[in-house]
């Protein structure tokens, strides 16, 4: 392995050797190789055994600030040749840039452990297949009628990254998750949920029992009602809360601030939520989902507060949006000159998640969904995909067709409790948190 | 490449393969990202690689690699072999595969203007303009403006052991632009979208007023319109939402693998009435031009117009050759595959609902109190449960069958088959104009989908505050 990674690196070099040859005043080259085993299941069975494997390059040049980008798959060697003289050749055709400044320095830092697992790495198609129909057994000893789809899968990468300034980083990862669908049918009710698992080590996983999980799920959808439209606390469990604070610190990625498009604009250091939140981007978590020394640049990564206590304290930056506002990269940018959060770890509250159900007169529970703010506006109009109606601290039923609405700004100040406990995924914490006074809109 | 696929396919049969085929793929695409008066990101991708696909006993097996060596898709036939071997005693529904009619064709689509034919220079030019003129009339209010362009080739040869050798390549274009307007207290944003199977001829076909010049002005009204209300409503849907409700709500789930897997509402259904006598739904791959178009699918087989609704029965679903087989129904040409590295699975193309007799005028005079949805964006579907959501970036309150305030950023959901039941007038317009990836199992697809001006009688909308 470690020679392959070497190969990439010389792979890396010589490409930057020669776009700067070429005419290219910065840039930076990724090269590495993945190979996959998929397992897929439908219908309580095996449906298919997939693997793949591949190879690419990315050259990234750039002259006068502007950015020429080429990707090629495979190790051709007249193919990788072809794709520098490209990006050389589009940088030059792009408008120039005086924001870009440079391509960061190299910056050592320590590994960040386990993000290889050797376990992982050498599974064969039958182990993998072994996990899938651990799942099926487990899944139909509690309901022998299930039907059950998704997928068992890892991904084995090792890769490289060398820049005109200096940086020559290589690093491998493994990665191994399950995700399963089970629904239940009860004449005309049926019960639909899902569940997933995702480590890159094997110590952090539990495969076999993702579709027991999804079965548990799908069985309390069953029984479905319509509510009536009124305003009442809105608790989000969970995966709920995990995509709805992705969204928030998504919104916080310091290139569409710069370009004025995002819903945070002009709040840095400025109060937008209760006090209650706090949310901190840690990409150096040992065995973290989203963890690596360095980011796709070759940033060194560091832990970053995104929100304290209610207030925006920090955006995320790559090494254009740093040079832009003359501040420092926070090595959240990836390879491609975009901006990307890594691993979120809001800061747990006081009260337990069944605490704070308990204190709800009247609301819902959102189990799972898309709670996203229009990326300008800040507008929600979402579908409560995966809900349940609370009444007087107590899961009643779950709820069939109804949406939430509101601006996010309104809901980030009502948001008045984050759990003290929380399910976690490695490097990601997601706890349960509650939101008052929402409108909620029902068919009943 | 079709040596290399003959070659694989006929040491497959050798092996013991019941059936294999071969994707070989290359494809090639350029992009120019336009921000602020600036071509500041220009790319280009490459890719090539082949997919070896076999059915041994009661299982399929895939493998990919991105190369074409003889000796990594000989490799690759070695994997596939043994992956299905492998989890073959595990299948609960084994495969099965329609008797194949081995097609040997060769159709490559030159665009009136090929990818590769224009200049980077001309292409980055037009953006710049498009960018310009969207500024421009969007005037002070507009913050941020981006347009974006890309085309490519995709070439494809495919080979099956029944005997099919195809040979396609086909062309794409996409324009996007996206104008962001502030008021000073709010940011909204003004998109449109064009993407055509064909070249650069969409650069010289677009012009600024009905691309950035409409976005400008869509962002720049959506600054004066309020938070809609939420609750239930008599809608009316632009063609661009009825063309997200009949691919979200209908269309994925007349997919036969949902179907045949037990995953879709329509399981059982076929024959029914499950809509008005005016709705007549079809998915058409062979619409010249339209960016859902393609000439044979990934399986070989020729690309096709279907009927999945007509005049509100359920009369057909989208199949590929192994759901034909299990249903006993004709293959519908619609399986595809994201690349060579992906197996073909059911898709659609362009779907839409055909056109109805009602003028939008007659439409809304019935309407006493309801919302008249515009601006499609985005939707998707749990084809488990029968439950859609679809996203309009713009809408407009209806009273007394009038247009009234402009109403922003509201999405709705119901169930499919509510919806379907409720729909009671079909407008005698037609649009298709949503072009875009839609994305199943990990793999995306261009697809199109529209049709005409619907009204459905009872539809919950998520709005801000109490309807």
């Amino acid at each position: 392995m470690a020679e392959a990674t070497n190969r990439y690196l010389d792979i890396c070099q010589h490409c930057v050797t020669k776009a700067v040859r070429l005419g290219a005043e910065w840039c930076d080259v990724s090269a590495g190789a993945a190979r996959d085993i998929s397992v897929t299941i439908e219908k309580t069975g095996i449906k298919t055994a997939d693997a793949g494997q591949g190879e690419d390059v990315a050259i990234r040049a750039f002259v006068r600030g502007g950015m020429g980008f080429a990707v090629v798959s495979g190790s051709n060697r007249r193919d990788i040749n072809n794709a520098v003289e490209r990006a050389v050749a589009l940088a030059k055709e792009a408008t120039p840039d005086p924001d870009f400044k440079a391509l960061p320095k190299p910056q050592p830092a320590a590994e960040v452990k386990g993000l290889f697992d050797e376990r992982i790495a050498g599974m064969s198609v039958d182990q993998v297949v072994r996990i899938a129909v651990a799942n099926l057994e487990l899944a139909k000893s509690m309901e022998p009628l299930v039907n059950l789809s998704g997928h068992v899968g890892l991904t084995v990468g090792e890769g490289a990254l060398a820049s005109s300034a200096g940086v020559a980083l290589v690093a491998r990862g493994t990665e191994i998750d399950a995700d399963i669908e089970a629904l239940l049918k009860r004449g005309s009710d049926s019960g639909y949920f899902y569940d997933f698992d995702f480590g890159r080590n094997l110590d952090d996983v539990q495969l076999e029992t993702v579709a027991a999980s999804a079965v548990t799920g799908a069985n309390r959808f069953l029984g479905a009602r319509r509510i009536k439209s009124r305003r009442m606390s809105l608790i989000l469990g969970p995966l709920a809360s995990y995509g709805f604070l992705g969204s928030i610190v998504g919104a916080a990625s310091a290139e569409a601030i710069q370009r004025g498009r995002s819903w945070l604009c002009g709040k840095v250091d400025e109060r937008i939520a209760s006090r209650h939140l706090t949310i901190v981007d840690n990409g150096l978590i040992p065995r973290g989902a989203r963890s690596g020394a360095h980011d796709g640049e070759g940033t060194r990564r560091r832990p970053l507060t995104v929100i304290e206590n209610g207030r925006l304290v920090n955006l995320l930056h790559n090494s254009y949006t740093a040079g832009k506002a003359c501040t420092k990269s926070t090595g959240h940018g990836t390879h491609s000159g975009s901006i990307s959060p890594t691993n979120l770890r809001p800061t747990l509250g006081k009260k337990t998640a069944a605490a704070i159900l308990k204190e709800v007169k009247e609301g819902i529970y959102l189990e799972s969904g898309e709670i996203r703010p229009d990326s300008a506006s800040g507008d929600i109009s979402a579908s409560i995909d995966f809900g349940f109606y609370v009444k007087r601290g107590q899961i009643v039923h779950p709820v069939e067709s109804a949406m939430l609405g509101g601006n996010i700004f309104d809901l980030l100040k009502r948001l008045d409790a984050v759990s003290c406990d929380a399910r976690e995924e490695p490097g990601i914490l997601m706890p349960t948190i509650r939101i008052q006074d929402v409108q909620i809109a029902g068919t009943e | 490449m079709e040596d290399l696929a003959r070659y694989i396919c006929d040491l497959a049969k050798r092996r013991g393969a019941a059936f294999a085929d071969v994707r070989i793929l290359h494809r090639q695409s350029e992009s120019i990202l336009v921000q602020d008066g600036k071509a500041d990101k220009l790319s280009t991708y490459t890719d090539r690689g082949i997919g070896v696909r076999v059915l041994i006993g009661r299982c399929w097996g895939f493998a990919s690699a991105d190369s074409l060596l003889r000796r990594r898709g000989e490799r690759c036939l070695s994997d596939a072999l043994a992956l299905a071997k492998a989890s073959e005693p595990f299948v609960s529904d084994p495969a099965m595969m329609a008797a194949v009619t081995p097609v040997q064709a060769e159709d490559i689509r030159q665009p009136e203007i090929p990818p590769n034919a224009m200049p980077v220079k001309e292409k980055t030019a037009r953006l710049l303009e498009y960018e310009r003129t969207g500024r421009k009339a969007g005037g002070d209010a507009i913050v941020n403006s981006v347009v974006s362009y890309s085309d490519g080739q995709r070439e494809e040869v495919l080979a099956n052991t029944a005997g099919t050798l195809v040979r396609t390549a086909v062309s794409r274009a996409v324009a996007t632009c996206l104008l962001v307007a502030s008021n000073g207290h709010i940011l909204q944003r003004g998109t449109e979208y064009r993407g055509i199977a064909g070249g650069a001829e969409l650069l010289r076909r677009t012009t600024p007023e009905e691309f950035s010049i409409r976005a400008a002005e869509k962002a720049l009204a959506l600054l004066k319109a309020r938070a809609a209300p939420a609750g239930r409503f008599t809608v009316i849907f632009h063609p661009s939402i009825t063309g997200l409700l009949v691919h979200e709500a209908l269309g994925h789930n007349a997919e036969a693998d949902a179907v045949w897997a037990g995953q879709s509402i329509l399981e059982g259904r076929l024959g029914e009435e499950l809509a008005a006598k005016s709705v007549s739904i079809y998915d058409d791959s062979t619409i010249p031009g339209a960016f859902g178009s393609y000439a044979y699918d990934s399986e070989g087989t020729p690309s096709a117009r279907r009927t999945i609704i007509e005049n509100g029965k359920l009369v057909s679903f989208l199949h590929s050759l192994e759901t034909a087989a299990k249903f006993k129904a004709a293959p519908t040409g619609s399986a595809r595959a994201d690349s060579y590295d992906s197996r073909p699975i059911v898709r659609m193309s362009n779907t839409f609902m055909g056109r109805g007799t009602v003028p939008l005028a007659d439409m809304m005079r019935g309407v006493e109190r309801g919302i008249y949805l515009q601006d499609g964006h985005w939707g998707y579907v749990f084809v488990q449960k029968g439950q859609f959501i679809c996203h309009a970036g713009q809408a407009r309150m209806i009273e007394k069958g009038e247009l009234g305030e402009p109403l922003r950023d509201v999405s709705i959901s119901s169930m499919t088959l509510d919806t379907l039941k409720h729909i009671d007038a079909v407008g005698d317009d037609f649009e298709m104009k949503m072009p875009g990836m839609c994305g199943k199992e990990g793999q995306s697809a261009p697809t199109d989908c529209g049709g005409p001006h619907v009204r459905v009688g009872d539809i919950v909308v998520g709005g801000h505050h109490g309807a």
